[in-house]
């Protein structure tokens, strides 16, 4: 759990990774640039004592993982969020098999969400239904700019995406979660534009669409979306890093975001490997928003709008118990690896 | 008599990043600018990234080569685009005056439309400061929503606003800087046109003034976020850029 000024904040990291872009399983020049792309997100904002070298960003461990995640990461529970890419990746990027053997071997603690493409058809269902089936997934990340044969993207709301949103809502898979932020090399900048969500968002009022990256650079437009469709969220994943490097644009997105979704539509995520938790959730945790701001934007970044972000809106999202998942944590595996079982006693059991 | 560099820059300064709107003079942007004693102009220009999007690329260079021909004794000028996966396109394309979609055979986006949602959006982005600044000089909602283009009239930097007989005098910056766009999407032309509009570009009502000043504010909050990312990519590729 995160301390701050003297409390615990139970801490859900919405946006994980477990990817391997090792030079063996890239088939495809666009695997190498879109490694070197997130390499440069991580050196962009990452401090210096705390960079990797490309070799050790290609691929990590499990041990690596853990370590960082919820040793010096202070997480308690986390989210992945696969990336397949498999015209770039011969086995994958991030699937959910590779996130789903963590997430199967730390129950308490990793959660898996599945993904779908709709230009799969019939075998895309047939595998979401899988999916469902195996890892019992609560949700999925969609990458509407994921090159497949000449598409090199697709739409929330076309009506193929809308048969695969309405399996969703019959496996029971609740949240959606878009990939929506900055360009990312060598996809195309408009396959990430915002404005799929809103038609997707009121025709499937029981599902929830997480904006990941909340938009950038398109922030505008989703948080106008975000005003008029309840079941709207927004992911901090990318932003947040800029709360220890850039605290006054952060502050200003973090506001705006605040403002127009409100305190129970954000998201913390790291977005790990590209930055670890430990320093973007001390930079996060530690954002005050100065007198003018809290004036401009009528609300304050106080303590229960932190434990909102960092942990429990998530918590609501995936049916998390966070006082029972504590007492689950005392004892785990984990805990005992890194020593941190103390912090969560006094649970309920 | 040829032109030199700094009146060369000054024109530059009115070139902007389409997605952050701002100069790309302030971006530091800008690697080597050379002007020839007979006023040919060299000016070679770096954006924070690699895959920056190549519309954008080809915006900034087309306008900084119109910016720069623009000026009294100015002989050819060369544009180069430097360290860009479109490096070469966007170069030979700009530098032989051909159209964007000439120079690349897989444009999957068209300049003109994409320049124009730009534009919009700084519209938007530009009247946050310009309402701010009528809001300071003591304006209120009813007045600001009510203001025409023929109220305003500017002199030495300064812009001065009529209300119906009763003058009020402010730095021209913020004004000037909104027209400029308002202007590039046909808001505001004529005297008789209302000065300010909401985010649909509709006319305002003294009770939609607050409503569209967080319009504007999220929309400045917007391309100012994305040039914190930006910033930090180009930063990461020269060290000697860091900082806020």
């Amino acid at each position: 759990m995160l301390q701050h000024q003297g409390e615990d904040i139970f801490v859900v990291d919405g946006h994980l990774h477990a990817w391997d872009a090792t030079k063996e399983n890239i088939i495809h020049e666009g695997g190498e640039q879109f490694i070197k792309c997130f390499y440069d997100y991580h050196t962009g904002f990452t401090p210096e004592e705390r960079q990797w070298t490309l070799e050790e960003f290609r691929t990590y461990s499990d041990e690596k993982f853990l370590s960082d995640v919820f040793g010096t990461g202070d997480v308690d529970v986390g989210i992945f969020q696969p990336t397949y890419l498999k015209e770039f990746y011969e086995n994958g990027f991030n699937t959910i098999e590779d996130c789903g053997a963590l997430a199967d071997e730390y129950g308490d603690r990793l959660i898996t969400n599945g993904r779908f493409d709709p230009r799969e058809g019939e075998a895309g269902l047939e595998e979401l239904e899988r999916q469902a089936r195996e890892y019992d997934i609560q949700g999925v990340k969609v990458y509407t700019a994921e090159w497949r044969g000449d598409s090199k993207g697709w739409r929330l709301d076309s009506e193929d995406s809308f048969e695969f949103l309405q399996k969703c809502a019959d496996l029971g898979i609740e949240n959606i979660h878009a990939h929506k932020g900055p360009t990312i090399r060598p996809l195309n900048r408009d396959a990430f534009d915002v404005a799929d969500v809103d038609d997707a968002a009121t025709s499937f009022p029981e599902l929830n669409f997480v904006v990941e990256h909340v938009g950038l650079p398109r922030l505008d437009d989703f948080c106008w979306i975000g005003t008029q469709e309840p079941n709207v969220y927004g992911g901090l994943a990318v932003a947040a890093p800029m709360a220890r490097g850039r605290p006054q644009k952060f502050r200003e997105i973090l506001g705006e975001l605040l403002y127009w979704l409100g305190d129970d539509k954000v998201l913390f995520g790291s977005d790990y490997g590209i930055w670890e938790p430990d320093w973007v959730l001390d930079a996060v945790v530690n954002t005050e928003f100065t007198e003018e701001e809290k004036a401009e934007y009528g609300l304050e970044f106080d303590m229960e709008t932190k434990k909102k972000v960092l942990g429990e809106n998530a918590a609501d999202l995936y049916d998390i118990d966070i006082e029972e998942r504590k007492a689950a944590l005392r004892d785990d595996e984990v805990s005992a690896e890194f020593d941190t079982g103390a912090q969560y006693e006094g649970a309920a059991d | 008599m040829s032109v030199t560099a700094d009146a060369v820059r000054d024109a530059l300064d009115g070139v902007t990043d389409p997605e952050l709107d701002q100069p790309i003079t302030d971006l530091d942007y800008i690697e080597t600018l050379e002007v020839s004693d007979n006023g040919d102009v060299r000016l070679a220009f770096a954006l924070p990234t690699a895959w920056c999007s190549p519309t954008f690329a080809w915006m900034m260079a087309a306008d900084a080569r119109d910016a720069a021909s623009a000026l009294d004794g100015v002989g050819e000028v060369r544009i180069e685009l430097r360290d860009h996966m479109h490096a070469e396109e966007v170069t030979r394309g700009v530098n032989e005056g051909l159209s964007f979609e000439t120079a690349f055979d897989t444009a999957d986006g068209e300049v003109a439309s994409t320049r124009e949602t730009l534009d919009r959006k700084a519209r938007l982005a530009r009247q946050y400061d310009a309402t701010e600044a009528l809001d300071d000089a003591g304006l209120d909602d009813r007045q600001i929503a009510r203001l025409r283009r023929g109220d305003v009239t500017f002199e030495d930097e300064r812009a001065t606003v009529d209300l119906d007989g009763l003058y009020v005098e402010l730095d021209a910056r913020p004004l000037e800087r909104y027209l400029e766009k308002a202007r590039a999407v046909d808001l505001v032309s004529d005297d008789d046109d209302r000065l300010f509009a909401d985010r649909d570009e509709d006319a305002l009502t003294p009770a939609d003034v607050p409503r569209a000043r967080r319009a504007s504010r999220l929309a400045k909050t917007n391309m100012g976020g994305q040039g914190g990312v930006c910033a930090s990519l180009h930063a990461s590729r020269n060290p000697e850029l860091a900082g806020d």
